[in-house]
């Protein structure tokens, strides 16, 4: 190796690589820039040159054998491709851009393509729906699937169902505004005399088969019967549905739901519809510990619209905002290379740049 | 270069790019306002089909709710296809937004990143314009969960073949929150139990408070606390094994005896200086060694004029008056006999330690002194001070540390052995805390609910436990207080929802508002007193007045239209509404009180009724 192609390689490394190559060969070596280091390290070695070719090779070597959060480096690194691939796959984000790097970044017209409406289908469940209905016959059920993969689908099906068996059903929503949206589109589908709602003052066909309520209304319910004094007809239950059960996390409403749940009546079924949350598996655990039914789990995250995110930048320009058309699940940092540009530019001109 | 894109450009960029119908959610309510201004002058011109569409919709639901007809916005939204969609807005409203998305029949809506769930409606695009939202005063990161919530809307099913979710920048985003929480796993949920008065009153309604513990162990709560306890537990498996290898020696409880002996040995440590240097009998002597003292020396006699200890090395030491009269300091060690004859002395804080008329009589006295004295017998005790360390000393004579054979290995082990077994305990109470916790809160509930006679000193229900528990709202300690103070004696409906309105009103937002009565200005001041009394044991509400005022003028005056009263006040439409629903749902939990309090029912009753009129009628 001559002087040059030594001082190139050195240059490549980055100045951790070099500083632990000082050790021992220049003294206060932490002191100096890596313009420096290179430098006193080809002098000092002046005498010693294989001896220090070597050292960096071995170096190289070992550092090439573990994870490395510098993509710069990797990059500039002359180490076979094989061994990159070799090596351990860490969830480290720059790991996975690296990857980014072999295949271009999606184009604004692919990541367009495809905009339109569906051909009208004949409506077929997805598999999790019929899973979701088949278990609620033997158990308890919650239902983690992200937003608008059909849940009411469900929902309906299954109170469908408790109405054939003579069984009363509740349905209960977080919010007022959804529980009169709920009866609007429950009384679409059974027929408005079957759909009964109940709020703090008012009720209308409390007598329905399927009763709509605030969960706080199903609490007082509950706590009534508990206290004797019961006007609902409770025996009957067969199947509470609460949606959005992810309100269970709710700092001030949450203590509600647990209630209602754990008084709610052993003969009836549980259909806890929730959003994507990171625990189901702990509810569904929890419900199966305190309910003399066992509690099946459904859940899944794939969407079943796919998603593909964008970025438009106040000039009306308009990008994907990932590498990949669709999003880079556990990938953040695969950002297309234009929506970083664009945005580094954003922060500049606002003046409030964020060191990221 | 504009801090974000303006909304006219947003929705045609949306358009251009077929990417509507969209929703896009901005930072506030104001900013849906001001987006929806900003086309007053845009010259969108709408397909005529599109437009004939979103007429026929809204004609659709006017006839549910003919409250919509005359709201502002109607001809706005016909016009350009865009419409706001937020917690300003009466329920009716929003409902008839959300019937226009579902067909289809907008291009976009404006909707705040605050209320996301309360978005049930579809669109092909959501927009994203922040990256923290306002929580409590504070702006919080959003969450990954609430992210997906957001981007969750973007694709409807069976109408498009994809969804998008677009980020376009404002001065309140952060980009890498955003792309984390889009790729990223929503966060796992945890249990917000709390234990509330009306929870107590029912549960002991219905079970004995024998059995509550259980009632309480099925709780989510319990359930997560449960899961930190098995990892404590795991924690303290390894512990315990750890602990192992310091098993039982000679003595079962090394540790401990290991610990006192240490102790022991630490304690007579700085004691040291004081004795070390004093033999028994000298130490015995002390005592006895008080101004005025004779004593032999080793040459002749003296008299003590005072007592103390060296500054260095805390030897005893003290001033002795000789025969011939000279001073001398010396130490305690220098007295050989203490004679059993003392002299007044009448002492002073400095040299010569005493008036110098005693000086001159002790002299004189130590001078006639007959040869012979009476010596003071005195004993000397091993250890005479210190009671503390004698009994220590005392145990440690069980001991058998100092000769045990083991003794190196104790010595060896202690510092690691006596760390572990801290640790253990202290996973132990953890452990402990973490399963009895629930308990202990649902315990200091009955303590105070049995201290303002809700619950007998059995926890059973007292007579006013028994309607107390049907009061099942926030705040229910304050309603149940007023209803037992008689404030709501006889009292009339408008004066009843508007106190109620001020206790279930629990948002800050200023406006301005009409004012209220005398009377009702009496009343809160009665009720703001009551709550900042109850505050040690139930956080008090806020008790606005102004909404009070507007709730009062709504059931007072029958012939206030909802025109004529959002005219009053600068409060939006959806917080009146919101305001109203909750007093009701108040009123409505008063009104179960019949058998108890009649009165008082059938003025909430009254009040119930009176409020439910116009816009308030059309939803149950």
């Amino acid at each position: 190796m001559t002087t040059n192609e030594l001082e190139h390689l050195l240059m490549q490394q980055p100045v951790s690589l070099l500083h632990r190559l000082a050790r021992g060969r220049i003294s206060r070596h932490f002191r100096s820039g890596k313009r420096k280091l290179v430098d006193l390290l080809l002098q000092a070695s002046a005498e010693n040159r294989p001896g220090l070719e070597s050292d960096l090779q071995a170096l190289i070597e070992q550092q090439a054998q573990r994870p490395q959060p510098q993509p710069a480096v990797q990059k500039a690194r002359p180490a076979p491709a094989g061994s990159r691939q070799a090596a351990p796959a860490p969830s480290r984000h720059h790991r996975h851009e690296e990857h980014g790097h072999h295949e271009p970044p999606v184009s604004l017209h692919e990541w367009l393509s495809g905009i339109g409406v569906p051909p009208p289908q004949p409506f077929v469940p997805d598999a999790w729906q019929v899973d979701a209905l088949a278990k609620l016959a033997e158990t308890d059920v919650v239902v983690s699937v992200p937003t608008g993969s059909g849940k009411t689908y469900v929902a309906i099906e299954a109170t469908a169902r408790a109405m054939r068996e003579n069984r009363t059903v509740i349905y209960t929503s977080p919010l007022k505004a959804l529980s009169n949206t709920k009866f609007t589109e429950f009384s679409r589908v059974f027929g408005p005399g079957q759909v009964g709602i109940l709020t703090g003052d008012r009720r209308e066909h409390a007598q329905a088969p399927l009763l709509i309520m605030t969960t706080e209304i199903l609490r007082n319910l509950l706590y009534d019967a508990a206290g004797g004094e019961i006007d609902v007809r409770l025996d009957t239950l067969g199947l509470v549905i609460m949606d959005e059960s992810q309100y269970l996390a709710d700092p001030e409403r949450g203590v509600v739901w647990e209630e209602t749940l754990i008084f709610c009546p052993s003969q009836a079924r549980l259909l806890l519809l929730s959003a994507s949350i990171g625990n189901p598996q702990d509810i569904a655990d929890w419900l199966t510990a305190i309910r003399p039914t066992p509690c099946s789990l459904i859940r899944h995250t794939k969407r079943s619209v796919p998603l593909r995110a964008g970025y438009l930048h106040p000039n009306e320009k308009l990008t994907p905002l990932f590498r990949t058309a669709g999003i880079p699940y556990g990938q953040p940092h695969l950002l297309h290379p234009e929506a970083k540009r664009l945005f580094m530019e954003y922060e500049e001109e606002t003046g409030q740049a964020r060191s990221r | 270069m504009p801090p974000s894109i303006h909304p006219v450009d947003l929705v045609a960029t949306l358009r251009q790019r077929h990417l509507t119908p969209a929703i896009i959610f901005l930072t506030s309510r104001r900013a849906c306002d001001e987006a929806m201004q900003s086309f007053e002058r845009s010259q969108v011109t709408l397909p005529t089909a599109q437009r004939e569409q979103i007429a026929r919709v809204l004609a659709q639901v006017t006839e549910q709710f003919p409250s919509i007809a005359e709201h502002p916005l109607m001809e706005t939204v016909q016009r350009i296809g865009v419409a706001a969609h937020h917690a300003g807005h009466l329920p009716s409203w929003k409902i008839a937004v959300e019937e226009l998305m579902r067909t289809g029949s907008l291009d976009a809506v404006f909707a705040t990143t605050t209320l996301a769930a309360g978005v049930d409606f579809p669109a092909r695009t959501v927009v994203v314009t922040q990256s923290s939202i306002r929580k409590a005063r504070d702006f919080t990161d959003l969450t990954a969960s609430e992210i997906q919530q957001l981007a969750g809307r973007a694709g409807r099913r069976g109408k498009d073949l994809v969804g998008f979710a677009v980020i376009t920048p404002s001065p309140y985003i952060d980009l890498t929150v955003l792309t984390k929480g889009l790729t990223g796993q929503p966060e796992p949920i945890h249990s917000q139990f709390v234990i509330t008065y009306p929870m107590v009153l029912n549960l002991l309604k219905a079970h004995p408070r024998e059995q509550i513990q259980s009632i309480l162990a099925k709780s989510f709560a319990q359930f997560q606390l449960n899961q930190r306890t098995a990892v404590l537990e795991t924690k303290l498996d390894s512990l315990r094994a750890e602990m192992e290898p310091f098993g039982p020696r000679v003595c079962s409880d090394w540790i401990t005896q290991w610990q006192v002996f240490e102790q022991a040995r630490k304690r007579k440590k700085p004691r040291s200086p004081f004795t070390r240097q004093e033999s028994p009998d000298v130490a015995a002597r002390l005592h006895f060694l008080t101004p005025g003292r004779v004593v032999g020396v080793t040459r002749g006699r003296g008299i003590i004029l005072r007592q103390y200890r060296s500054k260095g090395q805390h030897a005893p030491m003290v001033t002795l008056l000789r025969e011939g009269g000279s001073l001398n300091e010396c130490p305690a060690s220098i007295v050989t006999q203490v004679f059993d004859r003392t002299f007044d002395c009448e002492e002073t804080s400095s040299y010569p330690w005493c008036t110098p008329e005693t000086v001159d009589q002790l002299t004189h006295h130590l001078a006639e002194l007959p040869p012979r004295l009476p010596i003071l017998p005195i004993l000397t005790h091993q250890h005479e001070d210190a009671p503390i360390d004698s009994s220590i000393v005392q145990t440690l004579g069980d001991f058998a540390c100092p000769t045990c054979p083991s003794r190196q290995a104790c010595q060896r082990d202690f510092p690691r052995a006596s760390r572990v077994r801290q640790e253990i305990q202290r996973h132990i109470k953890s452990i402990q805390a973490l399963q009895t916790s629930l308990w202990h809160r649902f315990q200091e509930r009955i303590d105070v609910l049995e201290r303002f006679g809700y619950l007998n000193a059995n926890a059973q229900l007292t007579a006013d436990g028994e309607w107390a528990r049907l009061i099942r709202i926030d705040h229910s300690l304050l309603i149940t207080e007023l209803i037992r103070a008689e404030a709501f004696g006889a009292i009339d409906p408008p004066l009843l929802a508007a106190v109620m309105a001020s206790i279930a009103h629990d948002d800050d937002r200023p406006g301005s508002f009409p004012r209220g009565s005398a009377g009702l200005v009496t009343l809160l001041f009665q009720v703001r007193k009551l709550a900042e009394s109850l505050a040690p044991h139930e956080a008090p509400p806020m008790l606005r007045a102004d909404v009070a005022a507007l709730t009062e003028r709504w059931v007072a005056d029958q012939t206030l239209t909802w025109i004529g009263l959002a005219r009053l006040t600068t409060m939006a439409e959806g917080d009146m509404f919101r305001l109203f629903a909750r007093t009701i749902e108040f009123l409505s939990q008063l009104k179960t009180l019949k058998a108890t309090h009649p009165s008082l029912a059938e003025s909430a009753e009254k009040a119930i009724a009176a409020m439910r009129r116009g816009v308030l009628e059309e939803l149950p």
